[in-house]
């Protein structure tokens, strides 16, 4: 990586030519048999990541500066680790993101131009939260009215029907990742 | 999610990009494996 020089930030800049490998959690839409997934950013109104297509950051704060910018939030964003994305709300799938164009690293992770997903793996988000991302992948992914597709463990499961918040259907975790790895053309992550 | 504060900026021009059937627009054409190799045209020889 060549040393570039400074912006009018006082950030330093370098160029480099291979895309940054990050962290990433996506939130999961689809419909009820597990067919059209899709990845959305956990933050509900942000735009669906759709298979096979170059991602592009656009800023919705502002449309006078291009995304990423180093004194706003917009961005693609990956992290260093995957401590940092345990306090995501909503998670559904974790997963490696190639990052690159203008990427602005931080402490913690980066936020990027463009952005595409490496390798996907379903997490129990409950689990995740819990206890990271070393549990055993789950066996089911629910469905949720306007399409929220949410993986879940059997201790889970249960948890969720105790309290009555329980799926409209169920689909099998194991089928739902394989079409996901199959529709984005990405391998699976092992951890 | 607070990723902290920035630190610097990488500005990245991957070679290959990292999405399955893209291209880099500007990347030169790999040659064909099988063709030949042009010959230089008469006026273009080195005596």
């Amino acid at each position: 990586m060549k040393p570039h020089g400074t912006t009018l930030d006082g950030l330093p800049t370098d160029v480099a030519s291979e895309p940054i490998i990050a962290w990433r959690v996506w939130a999961l839409t689809g419909r009820r048999d597990g067919s059209d997934l899709l990845l959305r950013p956990v933050a509900r109104r942000a735009r669906t990541w759709q298979p096979r297509q170059v991602v592009e950051a656009s800023c919705r704060s502002s449309r006078w500066h291009e995304a990423p910018e180093p004194l706003c939030t917009c961005g693609l964003h990956g992290t260093h680790g995957i401590e940092v994305l345990r306090k995501t709300k909503g998670p559904a799938v974790l997963g490696r993101v190639a990052l690159w164009g203008r990427v602005i690293e931080h402490q913690h992770g980066f936020r990027a131009q463009f952005a595409y997903p490496q390798r996907l793996r379903l997490i129990c988000q409950f689990c995740f939260w819990t206890t990271g991302a070393r549990r055993e992948a789950p066996r089911h992914v629910g469905w949720f009215p306007r399409g929220e597709m949410m993986p879940i463990c059997d201790e889970h499961l249960a948890v969720a029907r105790r309290h009555d918040v329980f799926p409209r259907s169920l689909v099998t975790a194991d089928e739902v990742a394989q079409r996901l790895r199959d529709i984005y053309a990405v391998d699976a992550l092992a951890i | 999610m607070d990723i902290g504060q920035p630190k610097r900026i990488i500005e990245i021009e991957p070679v290959t990009l990292p999405v399955p059937g893209e291209v880099v627009p500007d990347a030169d054409p790999a040659p064909h494996p099988d063709r030949e190799p042009t010959p230089a045209r008469p006026e273009q020889r080195v005596p």
